[in-house]
Protein backbone atom coordinates (compact mmCIF):
# COMPACT_ATOMS: atom_id res chain seq x y z
CA UNK A 1 0.00 0.00 0.00
CA UNK A 2 1.13 3.64 -0.95
CA UNK A 3 2.56 5.70 1.89
CA UNK A 4 -0.13 7.77 3.56
CA UNK A 5 -0.87 11.85 3.23
CA UNK A 6 -1.61 12.09 6.91
CA UNK A 7 1.51 9.41 8.27
CA UNK A 8 1.14 11.47 11.36
CA UNK A 9 3.60 9.71 13.09
CA UNK A 10 6.61 9.98 10.86
CA UNK A 11 5.29 13.69 10.41
CA UNK A 12 5.60 14.65 13.76
CA UNK A 13 9.23 12.94 14.14
CA UNK A 14 10.54 14.67 10.76
CA UNK A 15 8.98 17.81 12.35
CA UNK A 16 10.94 17.72 14.98
CA UNK A 17 14.05 17.53 12.72
CA UNK A 18 12.94 19.91 10.85
CA UNK A 19 12.47 22.39 13.51
CA UNK A 20 15.82 22.76 14.94
CA UNK A 21 16.79 25.78 13.30
CA UNK A 22 13.38 27.81 14.09
CA UNK A 23 11.84 28.61 17.06
CA UNK A 24 9.89 26.08 18.68
CA UNK A 25 6.72 28.55 18.77
CA UNK A 26 6.36 28.19 15.20
CA UNK A 27 5.27 25.07 14.25
CA UNK A 28 3.38 24.76 11.58
CA UNK A 29 -0.24 24.60 11.86
CA UNK A 30 -2.77 22.05 9.85
CA UNK A 31 -5.58 25.11 9.34
CA UNK A 32 -8.50 22.21 9.21
CA UNK A 33 -6.78 19.24 12.01
CA UNK A 34 -5.34 21.05 14.62
CA UNK A 35 -6.14 24.09 16.52
CA UNK A 36 -7.94 21.97 19.11
CA UNK A 37 -10.35 23.84 22.27
CA UNK A 38 -12.89 24.75 19.78
CA UNK A 39 -15.94 23.18 21.77
CA UNK A 40 -18.42 25.63 23.24
CA UNK A 41 -21.79 24.53 24.97
CA UNK A 42 -24.13 27.53 24.45
CA UNK A 43 -25.78 28.92 27.77
CA UNK A 44 -29.18 27.59 28.74
CA UNK A 45 -27.61 23.87 28.85
CA UNK A 46 -28.63 21.20 31.51
CA UNK A 47 -26.92 18.01 32.02
CA UNK A 48 -29.13 16.15 29.45
CA UNK A 49 -29.94 18.67 26.76
CA UNK A 50 -27.27 20.99 25.61
CA UNK A 51 -26.31 22.74 22.34
CA UNK A 52 -22.79 22.66 21.55
CA UNK A 53 -21.03 24.92 19.15
CA UNK A 54 -18.17 24.06 17.17
CA UNK A 55 -15.93 26.26 15.18
CA UNK A 56 -14.35 25.75 11.90
CA UNK A 57 -16.87 22.31 10.99
CA UNK A 58 -19.71 22.14 8.60
CA UNK A 59 -21.84 19.79 7.39
CA UNK A 60 -18.89 17.13 6.91
CA UNK A 61 -18.64 16.23 10.51
CA UNK A 62 -21.93 17.66 11.41
CA UNK A 63 -24.16 14.98 9.80
CA UNK A 64 -22.14 12.29 9.84
CA UNK A 65 -22.00 12.90 13.80
CA UNK A 66 -25.72 13.86 14.23
CA UNK A 67 -25.98 10.24 12.29
CA UNK A 68 -24.01 8.72 15.15
CA UNK A 69 -25.19 10.21 17.70
CA UNK A 70 -29.46 9.33 16.74
CA UNK A 71 -28.48 5.63 16.98
CA UNK A 72 -27.74 6.04 20.42
CA UNK A 73 -30.87 4.53 22.16
CA UNK A 74 -30.37 6.98 25.22
CA UNK A 75 -30.49 10.13 23.00
CA UNK A 76 -33.96 11.04 22.48
CA UNK A 77 -33.35 14.03 20.32
CA UNK A 78 -30.13 14.88 18.21
CA UNK A 79 -29.98 17.70 15.35
CA UNK A 80 -27.03 19.98 14.04
CA UNK A 81 -27.15 23.29 12.15
CA UNK A 82 -24.81 25.88 10.98
CA UNK A 83 -26.71 28.93 11.74
CA UNK A 84 -25.17 31.17 9.46
CA UNK A 85 -23.63 30.04 5.98
CA UNK A 86 -20.84 32.61 6.32
CA UNK A 87 -20.22 32.26 9.92
CA UNK A 88 -17.67 28.85 10.33
CA UNK A 89 -19.55 27.71 12.96
CA UNK A 90 -21.81 24.21 13.61
CA UNK A 91 -24.08 23.43 16.49
CA UNK A 92 -25.29 20.26 17.65
CA UNK A 93 -28.33 19.62 20.09
CA UNK A 94 -28.12 16.87 22.23
CA UNK A 95 -31.30 15.90 24.33
CA UNK A 96 -30.62 12.45 26.36
CA UNK A 97 -32.89 10.86 29.11
CA UNK A 98 -32.12 10.52 32.42
CA UNK A 99 -29.66 7.44 31.56
CA UNK A 100 -27.05 9.77 30.31
CA UNK A 101 -25.72 12.90 29.55
CA UNK A 102 -25.21 15.07 26.68
CA UNK A 103 -21.67 15.39 27.15
CA UNK A 104 -21.50 11.63 27.51
CA UNK A 105 -23.83 10.69 24.27
CA UNK A 106 -21.43 13.27 22.18
CA UNK A 107 -18.51 11.12 22.97
CA UNK A 108 -19.88 8.51 22.42
CA UNK A 109 -20.82 9.44 19.46
CA UNK A 110 -17.45 10.11 18.18
CA UNK A 111 -16.23 6.76 19.14
CA UNK A 112 -19.07 5.14 17.57
CA UNK A 113 -17.84 7.57 14.33
CA UNK A 114 -14.31 6.31 14.76
CA UNK A 115 -15.23 2.51 15.20
CA UNK A 116 -17.21 2.50 11.90
CA UNK A 117 -13.86 4.60 9.80
CA UNK A 118 -12.10 1.40 11.27
CA UNK A 119 -14.13 -0.77 9.79
CA UNK A 120 -14.58 1.06 6.44
CA UNK A 121 -10.83 1.19 6.01
CA UNK A 122 -10.50 -2.22 6.53
CA UNK A 123 -13.35 -3.72 4.23
CA UNK A 124 -12.03 -1.01 1.53
CA UNK A 125 -8.07 -2.53 1.48
CA UNK A 126 -9.27 -5.80 1.63
CA UNK A 127 -11.84 -5.75 -1.30
CA UNK A 128 -9.70 -3.61 -3.03
CA UNK A 129 -6.45 -6.16 -2.63
CA UNK A 130 -9.15 -8.89 -3.51
CA UNK A 131 -10.20 -6.75 -7.06
CA UNK A 132 -6.36 -6.07 -7.91
CA UNK A 133 -5.79 -9.79 -7.21
CA UNK A 134 -8.11 -10.95 -9.33
CA UNK A 135 -7.58 -7.93 -12.04
CA UNK A 136 -3.53 -9.77 -12.07
CA UNK A 137 -4.68 -13.17 -12.51
CA UNK A 138 -7.18 -12.49 -15.45
CA UNK A 139 -3.95 -10.06 -16.98
CA UNK A 140 -2.17 -13.72 -16.98
CA UNK A 141 -4.32 -15.46 -18.25
CA UNK B 1 -38.25 -7.51 26.51
CA UNK B 2 -36.17 -8.40 23.62
CA UNK B 3 -36.80 -5.82 20.39
CA UNK B 4 -38.86 -6.65 17.42
CA UNK B 5 -36.55 -7.89 14.38
CA UNK B 6 -38.53 -6.81 11.42
CA UNK B 7 -38.45 -10.20 8.58
CA UNK B 8 -36.12 -9.67 5.89
CA UNK B 9 -39.26 -8.61 3.42
CA UNK B 10 -39.56 -5.72 5.91
CA UNK B 11 -35.95 -4.49 5.14
CA UNK B 12 -35.74 -4.88 1.67
CA UNK B 13 -38.70 -3.01 1.65
CA UNK B 14 -37.33 0.59 3.65
CA UNK B 15 -34.57 -0.08 1.68
CA UNK B 16 -36.28 1.02 -1.54
CA UNK B 17 -36.43 4.51 -2.16
CA UNK B 18 -39.57 5.17 -4.73
CA UNK B 19 -39.56 6.77 -7.62
CA UNK B 20 -42.33 7.97 -9.56
CA UNK B 21 -42.65 9.96 -13.07
CA UNK B 22 -42.53 13.24 -10.91
CA UNK B 23 -41.96 12.71 -7.22
CA UNK B 24 -39.82 10.47 -4.89
CA UNK B 25 -41.01 8.92 -2.16
CA UNK B 26 -39.77 6.74 1.18
CA UNK B 27 -37.00 9.05 1.30
CA UNK B 28 -35.55 9.44 5.20
CA UNK B 29 -33.42 7.13 6.83
CA UNK B 30 -35.76 5.34 9.42
CA UNK B 31 -32.94 3.32 10.98
CA UNK B 32 -32.88 5.32 14.46
CA UNK B 33 -33.91 4.00 17.91
CA UNK B 34 -37.90 4.69 18.41
CA UNK B 35 -38.83 5.26 15.15
CA UNK B 36 -40.35 1.51 14.63
CA UNK B 37 -42.29 0.74 17.79
CA UNK B 38 -40.25 -1.97 19.45
CA UNK B 39 -37.36 -2.49 17.18
CA UNK B 40 -33.72 -1.41 18.17
CA UNK B 41 -31.64 -0.01 15.62
CA UNK B 42 -29.17 0.87 18.61
CA UNK B 43 -25.39 1.56 16.83
CA UNK B 44 -24.03 -2.05 17.18
CA UNK B 45 -20.33 -2.40 15.40
CA UNK B 46 -20.55 -6.64 14.84
CA UNK B 47 -23.82 -5.71 13.61
CA UNK B 48 -22.43 -2.70 11.04
CA UNK B 49 -19.49 -5.01 10.54
CA UNK B 50 -21.58 -8.17 9.67
CA UNK B 51 -23.85 -5.80 6.79
CA UNK B 52 -20.93 -3.29 5.30
CA UNK B 53 -20.00 -4.80 2.18
CA UNK B 54 -17.62 -3.31 -0.48
CA UNK B 55 -17.41 -3.79 -3.97
CA UNK B 56 -14.57 -2.98 -6.50
CA UNK B 57 -15.89 -2.01 -10.21
CA UNK B 58 -12.81 -0.47 -11.25
CA UNK B 59 -9.24 0.77 -9.75
CA UNK B 60 -7.03 2.60 -12.20
CA UNK B 61 -4.62 5.01 -10.65
CA UNK B 62 -6.29 8.18 -11.61
CA UNK B 63 -9.88 7.13 -11.54
CA UNK B 64 -11.39 4.34 -9.17
CA UNK B 65 -15.16 3.02 -8.67
CA UNK B 66 -16.59 0.87 -6.07
CA UNK B 67 -19.79 0.75 -4.33
CA UNK B 68 -19.89 0.68 -0.47
CA UNK B 69 -23.15 -1.35 1.01
CA UNK B 70 -24.76 -0.66 4.68
CA UNK B 71 -23.62 3.15 4.98
CA UNK B 72 -25.65 5.79 5.24
CA UNK B 73 -25.66 8.59 3.81
CA UNK B 74 -24.56 10.80 6.10
CA UNK B 75 -21.29 8.99 6.30
CA UNK B 76 -20.82 8.30 2.75
CA UNK B 77 -21.79 12.45 2.09
CA UNK B 78 -18.74 12.76 4.37
CA UNK B 79 -16.29 10.59 2.44
CA UNK B 80 -17.36 12.33 -0.38
CA UNK B 81 -17.03 15.82 0.86
CA UNK B 82 -13.61 15.12 2.93
CA UNK B 83 -12.20 13.57 -0.52
CA UNK B 84 -12.87 16.98 -2.08
CA UNK B 85 -12.45 19.87 0.37
CA UNK B 86 -10.15 18.27 3.32
CA UNK B 87 -6.82 16.08 1.51
CA UNK B 88 -4.36 18.31 1.58
CA UNK B 89 -1.87 18.65 -1.92
CA UNK B 90 0.53 20.87 -3.33
CA UNK B 91 -0.45 23.78 -5.80
CA UNK B 92 1.13 27.17 -7.13
CA UNK B 93 0.47 30.06 -4.59
CA UNK B 94 2.61 32.78 -4.76
CA UNK B 95 3.65 34.42 -8.09
CA UNK B 96 6.37 36.57 -8.50
CA UNK B 97 6.57 37.95 -11.77
CA UNK B 98 9.87 39.18 -13.31
CA UNK B 99 9.14 40.12 -16.29
CA UNK B 100 5.69 39.28 -18.39
CA UNK B 101 5.35 41.23 -22.10
CA UNK B 102 2.55 38.56 -23.46
CA UNK B 103 -0.74 39.63 -24.27
CA UNK B 104 -1.93 37.79 -20.86
CA UNK B 105 -2.16 39.81 -17.96
CA UNK B 106 -0.15 39.59 -15.04
CA UNK B 107 -2.53 38.16 -12.67
CA UNK B 108 -4.70 36.05 -15.52
CA UNK B 109 -1.51 34.37 -15.57
CA UNK B 110 -0.97 33.91 -11.69
CA UNK B 111 -4.74 32.88 -11.59
CA UNK B 112 -3.94 30.31 -14.52
CA UNK B 113 -0.87 28.34 -12.78
CA UNK B 114 -2.14 27.98 -9.77
CA UNK B 115 -4.55 25.87 -10.90
CA UNK B 116 -2.30 23.67 -12.81
CA UNK B 117 -2.55 19.76 -11.20
CA UNK B 118 0.98 19.33 -9.72
CA UNK B 119 2.59 15.65 -8.85
CA UNK B 120 5.53 14.72 -6.98
CA UNK B 121 6.63 11.94 -4.75
CA UNK B 122 4.04 11.12 -2.28
CA UNK B 123 6.74 10.57 0.47
CA UNK B 124 7.99 14.34 -0.19
CA UNK B 125 4.42 15.63 0.05
CA UNK B 126 3.80 14.00 3.44
CA UNK B 127 7.12 15.29 4.95
CA UNK B 128 6.27 18.52 3.94
CA UNK B 129 4.49 20.74 6.14
CA UNK B 130 1.67 23.98 6.10
CA UNK B 131 3.05 27.01 5.18
CA UNK B 132 1.87 29.81 7.56
CA UNK B 133 0.87 32.68 5.79
CA UNK B 134 1.26 36.07 7.68
CA UNK B 135 -2.24 37.25 9.46
CA UNK B 136 -3.64 40.43 8.12
CA UNK B 137 -4.13 41.67 11.61
CA UNK B 138 -0.57 42.19 12.90
CA UNK B 139 -0.51 40.37 16.71
CA UNK B 140 1.46 37.62 17.29
CA UNK B 141 5.35 36.91 16.27
CA UNK B 142 5.93 36.86 12.58
CA UNK B 143 5.37 33.04 11.08
CA UNK B 144 8.89 31.48 9.96
CA UNK B 145 8.31 32.13 6.20
CA UNK B 146 9.26 30.28 3.35
CA UNK B 147 11.58 26.84 4.16
CA UNK B 148 12.24 23.87 2.58
CA UNK B 149 9.81 21.97 4.49
CA UNK B 150 6.64 24.04 3.78
CA UNK B 151 7.62 25.49 -0.03
CA UNK B 152 8.42 24.53 -3.50
CA UNK B 153 10.22 26.62 -6.09
CA UNK B 154 9.76 26.61 -9.41
CA UNK B 155 10.25 28.96 -12.31
CA UNK B 156 8.93 29.83 -15.99
CA UNK B 157 11.39 31.47 -17.99
CA UNK B 158 10.24 31.66 -22.08
CA UNK B 159 11.01 34.16 -24.77
CA UNK B 160 9.42 33.65 -28.23
CA UNK B 161 11.85 34.29 -31.15
CA UNK B 162 11.57 34.26 -34.89
CA UNK B 163 12.51 30.65 -36.56
CA UNK B 164 15.09 30.94 -39.04
CA UNK B 165 14.58 27.85 -40.45
CA UNK B 166 11.08 28.21 -40.82
CA UNK B 167 9.55 27.41 -44.56
CA UNK B 168 8.77 30.88 -46.27
CA UNK B 169 5.22 29.96 -46.23
CA UNK B 170 4.76 28.59 -42.99
CA UNK B 171 1.77 29.66 -41.07
CA UNK B 172 1.46 27.67 -38.05
CA UNK B 173 2.97 29.88 -35.30
CA UNK B 174 4.44 26.88 -33.42
CA UNK B 175 6.79 26.17 -36.11
CA UNK B 176 7.09 30.35 -37.61
CA UNK B 177 8.46 31.14 -33.85
CA UNK B 178 10.30 29.07 -30.96
CA UNK B 179 8.18 29.29 -28.05
CA UNK B 180 5.12 30.74 -29.42
CA UNK B 181 3.12 28.12 -27.04
CA UNK B 182 4.48 28.26 -23.20
CA UNK B 183 2.90 25.07 -21.87
CA UNK B 184 3.08 23.24 -18.46
CA UNK B 185 6.41 21.09 -19.19
CA UNK B 186 8.40 24.30 -19.49
CA UNK B 187 7.65 25.05 -15.38
CA UNK B 188 10.90 23.62 -13.85
CA UNK B 189 11.25 22.70 -10.54
CA UNK B 190 14.58 24.30 -8.18
CA UNK B 191 14.84 22.19 -5.48
CA UNK B 192 16.20 23.71 -1.95
CA UNK B 193 17.85 21.92 0.72
CA UNK B 194 16.30 18.81 1.42
CA UNK B 195 14.33 18.99 -1.02
CA UNK B 196 16.97 17.30 -2.95
CA UNK B 197 16.50 14.03 -1.55
CA UNK B 198 12.67 13.89 -1.30
CA UNK B 199 11.82 14.83 -4.92
CA UNK B 200 14.52 13.43 -7.08
CA UNK B 201 14.01 11.36 -10.73
CA UNK B 202 10.51 9.97 -10.76
CA UNK B 203 9.63 12.15 -7.79
CA UNK B 204 10.48 15.50 -9.28
CA UNK B 205 7.65 17.65 -8.31
CA UNK B 206 6.19 18.60 -12.34
CA UNK B 207 2.58 19.31 -13.93
CA UNK B 208 0.50 15.94 -13.73
CA UNK B 209 -0.26 17.05 -17.53
CA UNK B 210 2.62 18.20 -19.35
CA UNK B 211 0.68 19.89 -22.14
CA UNK B 212 -1.30 22.44 -20.62
CA UNK B 213 -1.16 25.43 -22.44
CA UNK B 214 -0.31 28.24 -20.57
CA UNK B 215 -0.06 31.12 -22.71
CA UNK B 216 0.67 32.35 -26.22
CA UNK B 217 3.87 34.75 -27.17
CA UNK B 218 5.00 36.22 -30.67
CA UNK B 219 8.04 37.13 -31.05
CA UNK B 220 9.84 39.70 -28.74
CA UNK B 221 7.48 38.70 -25.89
CA UNK B 222 8.88 37.27 -22.63
CA UNK B 223 7.55 35.28 -19.94
CA UNK B 224 9.97 35.30 -16.46
CA UNK B 225 8.50 34.35 -13.34
CA UNK B 226 8.82 32.32 -10.38
CA UNK B 227 6.26 30.68 -7.77
CA UNK B 228 6.08 29.58 -4.46
CA UNK B 229 4.06 26.03 -4.20
CA UNK B 230 2.48 25.48 -0.72
CA UNK B 231 0.47 22.84 0.80
CA UNK B 232 -3.61 23.54 1.09
CA UNK B 233 -7.01 21.92 1.40
CA UNK B 234 -9.54 22.14 -1.12
CA UNK B 235 -11.67 23.82 1.63
CA UNK B 236 -9.51 27.02 0.86
CA UNK B 237 -8.84 26.79 -2.89
CA UNK B 238 -9.77 24.29 -5.29
CA UNK B 239 -6.41 24.23 -6.80
CA UNK B 240 -5.64 22.27 -4.07
CA UNK B 241 -8.13 19.51 -3.95
CA UNK B 242 -6.67 16.27 -4.32
CA UNK B 243 -9.59 14.78 -6.99
CA UNK B 244 -11.17 16.29 -10.21
CA UNK B 245 -14.32 14.40 -9.22
CA UNK B 246 -15.24 13.05 -6.30
CA UNK B 247 -19.62 11.53 -6.38
CA UNK B 248 -21.62 8.74 -5.60
CA UNK B 249 -25.03 7.69 -6.90
CA UNK B 250 -27.10 5.21 -5.63
CA UNK B 251 -27.63 1.65 -6.86
CA UNK B 252 -30.41 1.89 -9.62
CA UNK B 253 -33.60 -1.05 -8.47
CA UNK B 254 -36.30 -1.99 -11.29
CA UNK B 255 -38.74 -4.23 -10.87
CA UNK B 256 -41.05 -5.67 -12.89
CA UNK B 257 -44.57 -6.33 -11.70
CA UNK B 258 -46.48 -7.64 -14.36
CA UNK B 259 -45.19 -9.25 -17.68
CA UNK B 260 -43.83 -7.34 -20.31
CA UNK B 261 -44.02 -9.57 -23.61
CA UNK B 262 -43.65 -9.69 -27.34
CA UNK B 263 -43.23 -6.29 -28.70
CA UNK B 264 -43.78 -4.17 -25.67
CA UNK B 265 -41.14 -5.72 -24.36
CA UNK B 266 -38.60 -4.24 -27.31
CA UNK B 267 -40.10 -0.86 -26.90
CA UNK B 268 -39.24 -1.40 -22.75
CA UNK B 269 -35.71 -2.83 -23.53
CA UNK B 270 -35.65 0.70 -25.74
CA UNK B 271 -36.20 2.77 -22.85
CA UNK B 272 -33.01 1.70 -20.94
CA UNK B 273 -29.10 2.06 -21.35
CA UNK B 274 -28.01 -1.14 -23.31
CA UNK B 275 -27.41 -4.10 -20.86
CA UNK B 276 -30.15 -3.31 -17.99
CA UNK B 277 -33.11 -5.06 -19.54
CA UNK B 278 -32.73 -8.01 -21.46
CA UNK B 279 -34.59 -10.32 -23.44
CA UNK B 280 -35.93 -13.91 -22.38
CA UNK B 281 -38.31 -16.36 -23.99
CA UNK B 282 -41.38 -17.36 -21.77
CA UNK B 283 -40.81 -20.84 -20.78
CA UNK B 284 -43.78 -23.55 -20.98
CA UNK B 285 -43.85 -24.03 -16.98
CA UNK B 286 -44.37 -20.30 -16.69
CA UNK B 287 -47.07 -20.20 -19.27
CA UNK B 288 -48.70 -23.16 -17.59
CA UNK B 289 -48.55 -21.41 -14.33
CA UNK B 290 -52.01 -19.68 -13.78
CA UNK B 291 -52.38 -16.27 -12.66
CA UNK B 292 -48.60 -15.66 -13.98
CA UNK B 293 -49.60 -13.45 -16.58
CA UNK B 294 -47.61 -15.49 -19.50
CA UNK B 295 -50.61 -18.22 -20.14
CA UNK B 296 -50.42 -18.35 -23.64
CA UNK B 297 -47.48 -16.88 -24.48
CA UNK B 298 -44.52 -19.60 -24.20
CA UNK B 299 -42.38 -19.18 -26.63
CA UNK B 300 -42.45 -15.15 -27.04
CA UNK B 301 -40.28 -12.62 -25.63
CA UNK B 302 -40.35 -11.12 -22.26
CA UNK B 303 -38.57 -8.43 -20.91
CA UNK B 304 -36.09 -9.26 -17.42
CA UNK B 305 -33.99 -6.88 -15.25
CA UNK B 306 -30.46 -8.31 -16.26
CA UNK B 307 -28.19 -5.71 -14.64
CA UNK B 308 -29.50 -2.72 -13.09
CA UNK B 309 -26.17 -1.08 -12.22
CA UNK B 310 -26.16 0.61 -15.58
CA UNK B 311 -29.51 2.10 -15.14
CA UNK B 312 -29.43 6.02 -15.52
CA UNK B 313 -32.91 6.35 -14.06
CA UNK B 314 -33.93 8.06 -16.69
CA UNK B 315 -37.93 7.47 -16.09
CA UNK B 316 -38.70 6.58 -19.68
CA UNK B 317 -40.44 4.18 -19.12
CA UNK B 318 -43.28 5.69 -16.61
CA UNK B 319 -44.29 8.08 -19.70
CA UNK B 320 -45.55 5.09 -21.86
CA UNK B 321 -49.45 3.94 -21.28
CA UNK B 322 -48.49 0.45 -21.90
CA UNK B 323 -45.96 0.28 -18.68
CA UNK B 324 -48.37 1.68 -16.35
CA UNK B 325 -48.53 -0.45 -13.09
CA UNK B 326 -45.93 -3.13 -14.58
CA UNK B 327 -42.49 -1.80 -13.29
CA UNK B 328 -41.52 -0.14 -10.28
CA UNK B 329 -38.52 2.14 -9.99
CA UNK B 330 -36.30 2.81 -7.38
CA UNK B 331 -32.94 3.35 -5.45
CA UNK B 332 -31.04 1.32 -2.91
CA UNK B 333 -30.84 3.75 0.45
CA UNK B 334 -27.82 2.24 0.95
CA UNK B 335 -25.34 1.30 -1.90
CA UNK B 336 -23.64 4.03 -2.54
CA UNK B 337 -21.87 3.61 -5.88
CA UNK B 338 -18.59 6.02 -5.51
CA UNK B 339 -16.76 7.13 -8.49
CA UNK B 340 -13.20 8.72 -7.54
CA UNK B 341 -11.04 10.94 -10.16
CA UNK B 342 -7.79 11.99 -8.51
CA UNK B 343 -6.01 14.82 -10.36
CA UNK B 344 -2.86 12.74 -10.20
CA UNK B 345 -1.36 13.77 -6.92
CA UNK B 346 -2.15 10.53 -5.17
CA UNK B 347 -4.08 6.92 -6.08
CA UNK B 348 -7.58 7.15 -6.25
CA UNK B 349 -7.89 4.20 -3.81
CA UNK B 350 -5.36 5.97 -1.74
CA UNK B 351 -7.60 9.05 -1.48
CA UNK B 352 -10.40 7.46 -0.04
CA UNK B 353 -8.14 5.55 2.25
CA UNK B 354 -7.14 8.93 3.30
CA UNK B 355 -10.26 10.64 3.47
CA UNK B 356 -11.50 7.65 6.00
CA UNK B 357 -8.43 8.77 7.88
CA UNK B 358 -9.41 12.30 7.88
CA UNK B 359 -12.36 11.70 9.53
CA UNK B 360 -11.53 9.37 12.30
CA UNK B 361 -8.85 12.21 13.20
CA UNK B 362 -11.27 15.12 13.01
CA UNK B 363 -12.90 12.89 15.69
CA UNK B 364 -10.13 12.36 17.48
CA UNK B 365 -9.38 15.82 17.80
CA UNK B 366 -13.03 16.48 18.87
CA UNK B 367 -12.79 14.22 21.38
CA UNK B 368 -9.72 15.61 22.71
CA UNK B 369 -11.27 18.77 23.19
CA UNK B 370 -14.05 17.20 24.81
CA UNK B 371 -12.17 16.89 28.08
CA UNK B 372 -11.74 19.99 28.64
CA UNK B 373 -15.83 20.14 28.72
CA UNK B 374 -15.68 17.26 31.18
CA UNK B 375 -13.04 19.04 33.86
CA UNK C 1 15.16 38.22 -6.07
CA UNK C 2 16.92 41.14 -6.87
CA UNK C 3 14.14 43.86 -6.95
CA UNK C 4 15.27 47.25 -8.78
CA UNK C 5 15.33 50.02 -6.56
CA UNK C 6 12.81 52.37 -7.12
CA UNK C 7 13.99 55.66 -8.34
CA UNK C 8 12.45 59.32 -7.84
CA UNK C 9 12.35 60.79 -11.04
CA UNK C 10 14.41 63.99 -10.49
CA UNK C 11 13.88 67.05 -12.19
CA UNK C 12 17.65 67.52 -12.48
CA UNK C 13 18.34 68.59 -9.47
CA UNK C 14 16.20 72.04 -9.94
CA UNK C 15 13.21 72.53 -7.35
CA UNK C 16 10.52 71.80 -10.37
CA UNK C 17 8.18 74.69 -11.86
CA UNK C 18 8.50 78.15 -11.86
CA UNK C 19 12.23 78.75 -12.19
CA UNK C 20 14.51 80.72 -13.65
CA UNK C 21 15.93 78.22 -16.16
CA UNK C 22 12.69 77.93 -17.76
CA UNK C 23 11.17 75.16 -20.28
CA UNK C 24 14.14 75.25 -22.58
CA UNK C 25 16.98 74.44 -20.12
CA UNK C 26 14.61 72.20 -17.95
CA UNK C 27 14.14 70.02 -21.09
CA UNK C 28 17.33 69.29 -21.98
CA UNK C 29 18.24 68.07 -17.71
CA UNK C 30 15.15 66.19 -17.87
CA UNK C 31 15.62 62.09 -17.76
CA UNK C 32 14.33 60.73 -20.76
CA UNK C 33 12.15 58.08 -20.70
CA UNK C 34 11.85 55.18 -22.98
CA UNK C 35 8.94 54.28 -25.07
CA UNK C 36 7.66 51.77 -27.51
CA UNK C 37 6.32 52.69 -31.06
CA UNK C 38 3.05 51.29 -31.44
CA UNK C 39 3.76 50.38 -35.16
CA UNK C 40 7.24 48.89 -34.81
CA UNK C 41 8.29 48.31 -31.83
CA UNK C 42 11.03 50.74 -31.95
CA UNK C 43 12.39 51.71 -28.42
CA UNK C 44 11.87 55.98 -28.49
CA UNK C 45 13.45 57.74 -25.87
CA UNK C 46 11.37 60.66 -25.10
CA UNK C 47 12.57 64.32 -22.90
CA UNK C 48 9.69 66.37 -21.39
CA UNK C 49 8.77 68.64 -24.59
CA UNK C 50 9.69 66.32 -26.60
CA UNK C 51 7.54 65.57 -30.13
CA UNK C 52 5.48 62.28 -29.14
CA UNK C 53 6.08 60.88 -32.43
CA UNK C 54 8.72 57.76 -33.12
CA UNK C 55 11.77 58.33 -34.44
CA UNK C 56 12.00 55.56 -37.31
CA UNK C 57 8.43 55.15 -38.66
CA UNK C 58 6.80 58.87 -37.52
CA UNK C 59 3.83 56.86 -35.92
CA UNK C 60 2.34 58.86 -32.97
CA UNK C 61 1.09 56.18 -30.46
CA UNK C 62 3.78 55.37 -27.91
CA UNK C 63 3.34 52.62 -25.19
CA UNK C 64 5.27 52.63 -21.47
CA UNK C 65 7.61 49.90 -21.10
CA UNK C 66 6.69 47.39 -18.51
CA UNK C 67 7.85 48.05 -15.40
CA UNK C 68 11.56 46.39 -14.75
CA UNK C 69 10.18 45.42 -10.97
CA UNK C 70 9.63 42.54 -9.37
CA UNK C 71 5.00 41.78 -9.33
CA UNK C 72 3.91 39.64 -6.35
CA UNK C 73 0.69 37.89 -7.22
CA UNK C 74 -1.64 35.95 -5.42
CA UNK C 75 -2.41 32.23 -7.79
CA UNK C 76 -6.21 32.33 -6.91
Amino acid sequence: MPASVHSQDAQEQEHDQSMMDVEPENEPVNPILLDEKRIVVLPGSSDTAASFQFEGEGHTMGNALRYAIMKNPAVEFCGYTIPHPSDPKMHVRIQTNDSTTALEALEKGFNDLMDLCDVVTEKFTAARDQFNEENANKMEA
Amino acid sequence: MAPLVPSQEELQRRRIIGINAETVTNIPSTDFPGHWPGESHAWALDQFKDNFKVEYHRNDPYEASFSLIGLDAAVANAFRRILMAEIPTLAIEYVFIQNNTSVIQDEVLASRLGLIPLKGSVEGINWMHWFRKPSEDDDGPAPPGPSDFNTVVMHLVAECTKNPAAAADETDPRKLYHNAHVYAKDITFSPVGRQEQYFSGEGTIQPVNPDILIAKMRPGQKIDLEMHCIKGIGADHAKFSPVATASYRLMPDIKIERPIIGNDAKKFAKCFPKGVIALEPVTAEEAGRKGSGYEGHAGEQKAVVRDAFNDTVSRECLRHEEFQGKVKLGRIRDHFIFNVESTGQFESDVLFLEAVKVLKLKCARWKRGLTDLMA
Amino acid sequence: MSREAYQVPSMGGQSGFGNEGGFSSMAVDSPSVVYLCGECSARVPLKRGDQIRCKDCGHRVLYKERTKRMVQFEAR
